[in-house]
């Protein structure tokens, strides 16, 4: 009797011929994710099995690919030979304990296996009832849990009563490499996240305005970012200071257009960033309507002066408190409310404008050396790799 | 070029021939454990013993002296020993030490209830006394605070209280004003704590003087060293430097008239550009003051920048907003946002103060004008 890890994948399914690179793909991330650990990894079609690992190492395992993106579900499964009495002994062991309604649903891969599989699955449900009467009764349509007998070609059979759900989407490095502007608030390493979901590799660009923001918030955005690394194999921090922008801005342009102009100065160096290392897209965690910087007309004003790659929002239309809840549970949280300020508190101008004008936009833009602020930035920048 | 260190309050760098003196005492054979019989040990136990009478000498009176970890722990062993039932009466502008133990015992139906502050930070005495009834078991009042240097008549105080209720044990939390203000314990004062770090010893060292007699309960519980108050292995290194630490610095008088010079020179330089938060009658070894409009935290990384470095509010409520203390003191916000704390210590120059207020001078109207 062996214990072993079952791992499913969902959208891999639908991409017919390319299916190969899928599944190569994520087979590779699921091996670095569990570098660390011994274990046997083993591919069947459609799976992946995880086995041969000490058994206080199990739950370890199964944390790690709760992080993989591209596995729809993950099992802790025994393994037995394909023999009728030890599939009947596991099965029951596996409902030690448990209580509630249950069914038994059987799948035969291996043909030569006697029995058929509703046969299997209406005699074993009924010894499992006779032994487990007090604490156990059917259901066919509704069931606490299923105990699944799946009785492969290899001779084996693979029994299991939970399935974790885990983290869908699609495996890291098959979409493309994004560039996330992170900031050290709630909803930017949600975005990451969720375009690591996606398979988007990542790079992180952070802004910030010593002395006007402390090392302190930029040591935050650093944890920020090492937790979303996990979930995107790996990241790079860019840290460009906006301090000598944010003092022009001030100094030239009126006190509500401080966050407009800002912003379009952080795309701007955003863009050329990803131009220079390759990054395909810039993603932010910008919600439609969250903050006066996140109008539509706010919104169009930042996102005039990118030219030629994508931004991509996958927050827009998302509420706080739903943002808040995948914070909590990629375990980005409690960071992110640390009060560190960020670059966008400082100078804030105590009533900013909500709908920026395009043509005022630009008007009051006229009044900064754009371009040398810009070249000036990022002559500075400082990367960090994590 | 080091930079110039004006955050005394918050810890003192430990002065050389106090931390030599010490090594070397405690270098071949300090390292016996001071509660063993055989006569290494004895030699320390004694060495101890003579630091103890250094310190009670400070303390003329019927007074005894308990070795602690800091002044955080002679404050909880002073608390936890005596506000145990009915009200106990302390002011707002505790540390937080005094302040957050109090709070604690609330969930042990022990009420605290806090004096308010006059904008100076010294506590407003009527205020005070006004809270003091037949319920009240326990009186802590600050003698010098820590974030404005305001000092409190304690001796006055306790003597008030205990007209009002003469059961009432009073205790001092002198951290600020230990070795730094001339003073004389009065008889009303039944427990004052200090802090060895803040006077050019090392840190991890404190103690508790206590009337003789004085049911103290320990905190903890071992081997009942300190007469079964405070169990635990005596920190010999700390007791050694904060006995040679006595030594360089009890000329209370001459050193307080120096750091007088210096904090009114510092005040004086200063005049045009800041607001002085802290009282002319304050303690010397620390000044209060804001720069309205400029944010405190930015002042200080840009004063650590270019070679000084300041505590905001106090470096124990570094967390941010502004400081409970300050804002007890009833300062408008756009004062209170820019609070900053100079303190001196007894080798601070005339030189530094000078540097000191040039450098602020320097940076406030370049941060001025930037925020404007």
């Amino acid at each position: 009797m062996k214990k072993i890890v079952i791992i499913r994948y969902c959208e891999i399914h639908l991409k017919g011929k390319n299916r190969g690179y899928f599944e190569r793909m994520l087979g590779d991330n699921i091996r670095h994710a569990l570098k660390d650990i011994n274990h046997k990894y083993v591919k069947i079609p459609a799976r992946y099995l995880i086995e041969e690992f000490a058994d206080e190492d199990l739950d370890l395992i199964l944390e790690r690919l709760q992080k993989v993106s591209g596995i729809h579900s993950i099992s802790s499964a025994i393994i037995v030979p394909s023999q009728k009495e030890e599939i009947f002994n596991t099965a029951l062991s596996l409902c030690e304990g448990k209580s509630g309604t249950f069914k038994v649903e059987t799948n035969r891969a291996d043909k030569s296996f006697p029995i058929p599989s509703i046969e299997l699955s209406r005699e074993l449900g009924g010894v499992i009832l006779d032994r487990f009467a007090k604490y156990l009764t059917v259901s066919i349509k509704n069931p606490d849990f299923v105990v699944n007998i799946d009785i492969r070609e290899s001779g084996e059979t693979l029994i299991y009563t939970d399935v974790i759900k885990c983290m869908g989407g699609m495996p890291v490095g098959s979409a493309g490499k994004g560039l996330l502007l992170l900031s050290g608030g709630i909803d930017s390493p949600v975005a990451g996240y969720m375009m690591a979901k996606r398979g988007m590799r990542l790079k992180a660009l952070h802004f910030h305005s010593y002395p006007y923001t402390s090392e302190a918030a930029k040591e935050k955005v650093l944890d920020l970012a090492r937790t979303i690394s996990v979930y995107s194999g790996g990241i790079d921090v860019y840290v460009v200071s906006v301090t000598e922008i944010q003092e022009a801005i001030h100094e030239n342009c009126s006190e509500e257009f401080m966050i407009t102009m800002l912003r379009r100065f952080m795309m701007r160096i955003a863009e050329r960033l990803a131009n220079s290392i390759s990054a395909q897209a810039i993603i932010t965690g910008e919600s439609l309507g969250q903050v006066a910087s996140q109008t539509i007309e706010s919104l169009t004003s930042s996102n005039s002066v990118v030219e030629n790659i994508p931004v991509l929002r996958p927050l827009i239309a998302f509420d706080k408190l739903d943002i808040i809840a995948i914070a909590e549970k990629i375990g980005t949280f409690e960071t992110s409310i640390l009060p560190y300020e960020d670059c966008c508190t400082v100078f804030l101008p105590k009533f900013p404008v909500i709908k920026p004008k395009m043509e005022k936009v630009l008007k009051e833009e006229s009044n900064l050396k754009v371009e040398e602020l810009i070249e000036r930035a990022m002559a500075a920048i400082e990367k960090y790799e994590l | 070029m080091n930079p110039i260190y004006f955050d005394n309050a918050a810890t003192t760098m430990t002065h050389s021939t106090v931390l030599e003196k010490a090594l070397e005492l405690y270098k071949n054979d300090g390292y016996f454990n001071p509660s063993a019989l055989y006569n290494p040990a004895r030699k320390v136990k004694k060495n101890i013993e003579e630091v103890r009478k250094k310190v009670l000498s400070l303390f003329p009176g019927n007074y005894d002296l308990v070795f602690t970890s800091g002044g955080t722990e002679s404050d909880n062993l002073a608390i936890s020993s005596f506000a145990r039932r009915g009200n106990v009466v302390a002011t707002a502008g505790e540390h937080s030490a005094v302040y957050n133990s109090l709070t604690f015992l609330k969930q042990n139906g022990v009420e605290p209830r806090f004096a308010k502050l006059n904008k100076d930070g010294s506590v407003d005495v009527n205020s005070l006394l006004g809270l003091v009834d037949e319920k009240t078991t326990f009186v802590t009042v600050t003698h010098v605070n820590n974030e404005t240097g305001a000092i409190n008549d304690v001796n006055s105080i306790a003597k008030l209280v205990k007209q009002k209720n003469s059961k009432v044990i009073f205790h001092t939390d002198g951290v600020q004003s230990f070795l730094k203000i001339p003073y004389r314990i009065s008889n009303d004062i039944d427990m004052y704590s200090f802090s060895a770090h803040k006077v050019c010893a090392l840190k991890g060292v404190g103690g508790l003087i206590y009337k003789k007699n004085l049911p103290l309960k320990p905190l903890f519980f071992g081997g009942g060293q300190e007469k079964n108050i405070r169990s635990g292995t005596e920190n010999t290194l700390g007791i050694y430097a904060l006995g040679f630490a006595i030594d360089a610095f009890k000329n209370v008088d001459v050193n307080f008239n120096h750091v007088k010079a210096l904090n009114m020179r510092f005040k004086e330089e200063l005049a045009s550009e800041v607001t002085v938060i802290s009282s002319e009658n304050a303690s010397p070894y620390i000044v209060s003051f804001s720069i309205p409009g400029v944010k405190a935290e930015i002042m200080q990384r840009v004063l650590d920048d270019n070679g000084l470095l300041l505590g905001t509010g106090s470096a124990c409520s570094s967390k941010l907003g502004v400081s409970r203390i300050i804002s007890n003191c009833g300062l408008d916000k756009r004062v209170a946002d820019g609070v900053l704390r100079a303190s001196f210590i007894y080798s601070s120059t005339l030189e530094e103060v000078l540097l000191a207020t040039e450098i602020i001078k320097k940076c406030a109207q370049k941060l001025k004008v930037v925020l404007k």
